[in-house]
């Protein structure tokens, strides 16, 4: 995870630990799944993938990322980028995220 | 940094009644099965038995894979499927050829009636095969995952075409060798070639990532597909024109590519990062055991040893049980649990995520039935191959009656999440979110 503005940042991971993966039940941010937030002017611009290309999940996670960050954020601008590369691996999970996968 | 393109889901009204009909379908199997204990004591080719083999692979376990088919192809492939009218096309042949075929073979009405069931499910089959060739057309990058699942499509043209031919030489007789011959050669290009195949593109990027693992090179995948297409394709060659006693190397070369992708598994199962294992995915592994029977049965059956021709009638069936209600039908036992509770909550929830607390596609079926859904499974087949094997039909009907109790169980879970319905949502008030 990457963020260019520490203010607003957490607030930005706070928010999206409320969209999560209906597949595996674990939040997005907990997942790795969001790669980057960064702040110009009034642009806020999140980077996030999928645990896998082709996923059907793209629309719905793209969509809700936009929605909360909207709600949450209404005077900003919100831009969703979905990337692939550097590719999702189960590396990028946190520390969460593995206490959720591992049943702790 | 490279960026993604939009969900390429088709829509729902075009993959759940394959669902509901593959679901209506294995319960029809279930029933007939009870009324077909008698039909066990002799050979495969009999009325009976060719109903309910054709209930099962077509009405039950294609339809699905159509189904299933559809949504997966682009999660595969990474496009758009094709053309959704095409599909809808598909579904409406192969579901009328279906009801007609398995009606033609409990009568044994082998003349027009079977030739029209024949026409409309070579039909489909060449409508699906179009619909999967123009998807792959688009794909933005080739993997061995795409051979699989278009060269099974090839496979399942070719099984479709065997037997339309037979369909027609009940009637005009213009085949050179018995029909037999040629029902070998359907169901096992029909086994290892459509369904096999199919299972091993789409098994092999699915298993992985339920798992969230990532077993790493293909390699092994690569010559699984060699290993089982150069397997099908000697062994039909031989079996149409050379009639050589090799069959049982041809078996080893496709149970050698079998073993690559239980192989690959394996790995991928090693490297997994989700330890909660749930009731779709144990019912899977439960599938991927089973498979380990067919594979040892190839080799008896392929061979013809010394064995009492009572005992390798018996074994022939067991056999063709063992590949259509043993893995294949484990395997949608299993993954139906994994596919449609997500299709479902995916078209009644995505527009509520992040927003609302929605339930998850975990909440929305039974976990209770389809535990007893995998005992009562499990009973069933051993009751039934054991039955089969002994040759007592009061075991045969235990099975029958297990298999009955699966059917309905996973009917009524099928049902209930096709019927599920948006309940009231919560709004999130944003606070703490793990909370």
């Amino acid at each position: 995870m990457e963020t260019q503005t520490p203010d607003i940042g957490n607030e930005v991971f706070e928010t999206l630990k409320y969209i999560i993966d209906p597949e595996v039940g674990i939040n997005i941010v907990d997942l790795g799944l969001v790669y980057k937030v960064s702040l110009a002017d009034d642009l806020l611009e999140i980077e996030l993938t999928l645990t896998t290309p082709g996923c059907p999940m793209s629309g719905t996670i793209t969509t809700a990322t936009e929605q909360i960050l909207r709600k949450r954020f209404p005077h900003l601008d919100i831009k969703v980028n979905l990337v692939w590369s550097p590719p999702w691996s189960t590396e990028m999970i946190t520390e969460e995220g593995m206490r959720q996968l591992e049943g702790r | 940094m490279p960026t993604a393109t939009a969900s390429n889901s088709p829509a729902k009204w075009m993959v759940l009644p394959h669902y509901a009909f593959a679901a209506f379908s294995f319960v029809v199997m279930s029933v007939l099965l009870l009324f077909s204990t008698d039909a066990f004591g002799g050979h495969y080719f009999n009325p009976k038995l060719l109903t309910i083999t054709h209930v099962t692979v077509l009405g039950w376990a294609t339809m699905l894979i159509f189904g299933a088919l559809y949504q997966l192809l682009p999660v595969v492939l990474e496009c758009r499927l094709y053309s959704e009218k095409l599909a809808v096309y598909t579904f409406g042949l192969l579901a009328t050829g279906t009801v007609l075929l398995a009606c033609s073979f409990w009568h044994f009405w082998v003349g027009t009636l079977l030739q029209v069931a024949a026409i409309l499910l070579f039909s489909a089959f060449v409508l699906f095969t179009i619909n999967i060739f123009q998807t792959a057309r688009k794909a933005p990058k080739w993997t061995i995952e795409a051979d699989f699942i278009v060269t099974a499509s090839v496979w399942l043209l070719v099984t479709g075409f065997v037997g339309l031919l037979m369909a027609f030489n009940f009637t005009f007789a213009f085949l050179p060798e018995q029909h037999v011959h040629y029902l070998q050669l359907h169901a096992h290009i029909g086994m290892a070639g459509w369904f096999l195949l199919l299972i091993i593109g789409v098994g092999s990027k699915l298993i992985p990532m339920f798992l969230l693992s990532h077993p790493g090179s293909t390699k092994k995948l690569n010559w699984a597909y060699n290993f089982i297409n150069g397997g099908l394709v000697v062994f039909s060659f031989d079996h149409l024109f050379l009639h050589t006693g090799f069959v049982p190397f041809y078996a080893a070369l496709v149970t050698a590519g079998v073993g690559l992708f239980l192989w690959y598994l394996y790995d991928a199962n090693h490297t997994k990062q989700r330890h909660d294992i749930d009731l779709g995915m144990k019912q899977t592994f439960v599938a991927l055991g089973l498979l380990l029977l067919p594979l040892l049965l190839v080799f008896i059956v392929s061979s013809k040893g010394a064995l009492p021709q009572d005992l390798l009638s018996s074994i022939y069936l067991v056999y063709g049980i063992s590949v259509f209600l043993g893995f294949i039908s484990a395997l949608i036992l299993g993954q139906t649990f994994k596919t449609l509770p997500f299709i479902i909550w995916m078209h009644a929830y995505e527009d509520y995520v992040g927003r609302f607390k929605t339930p998850l596609p975990k909440d929305m079926y039974s976990h209770t039935l389809l535990r007893w859904q995998n005992i009562f499974y499990l009973a069933g087949f051993i009751l039934l191959i054991t039955g089969v094997l002994l040759r007592m039909q009061p075991v045969i009907l235990a099975g029958a009656l297990c298999f009955t109790v699966t059917a309905l169980l996973y009917a009524s879970n099928v049902f209930r999440m096709l019927l599920h319905k948006v309940q009231d949502l919560k709004p999130f008030t944003y606070g703490n979110a793990n909370a």
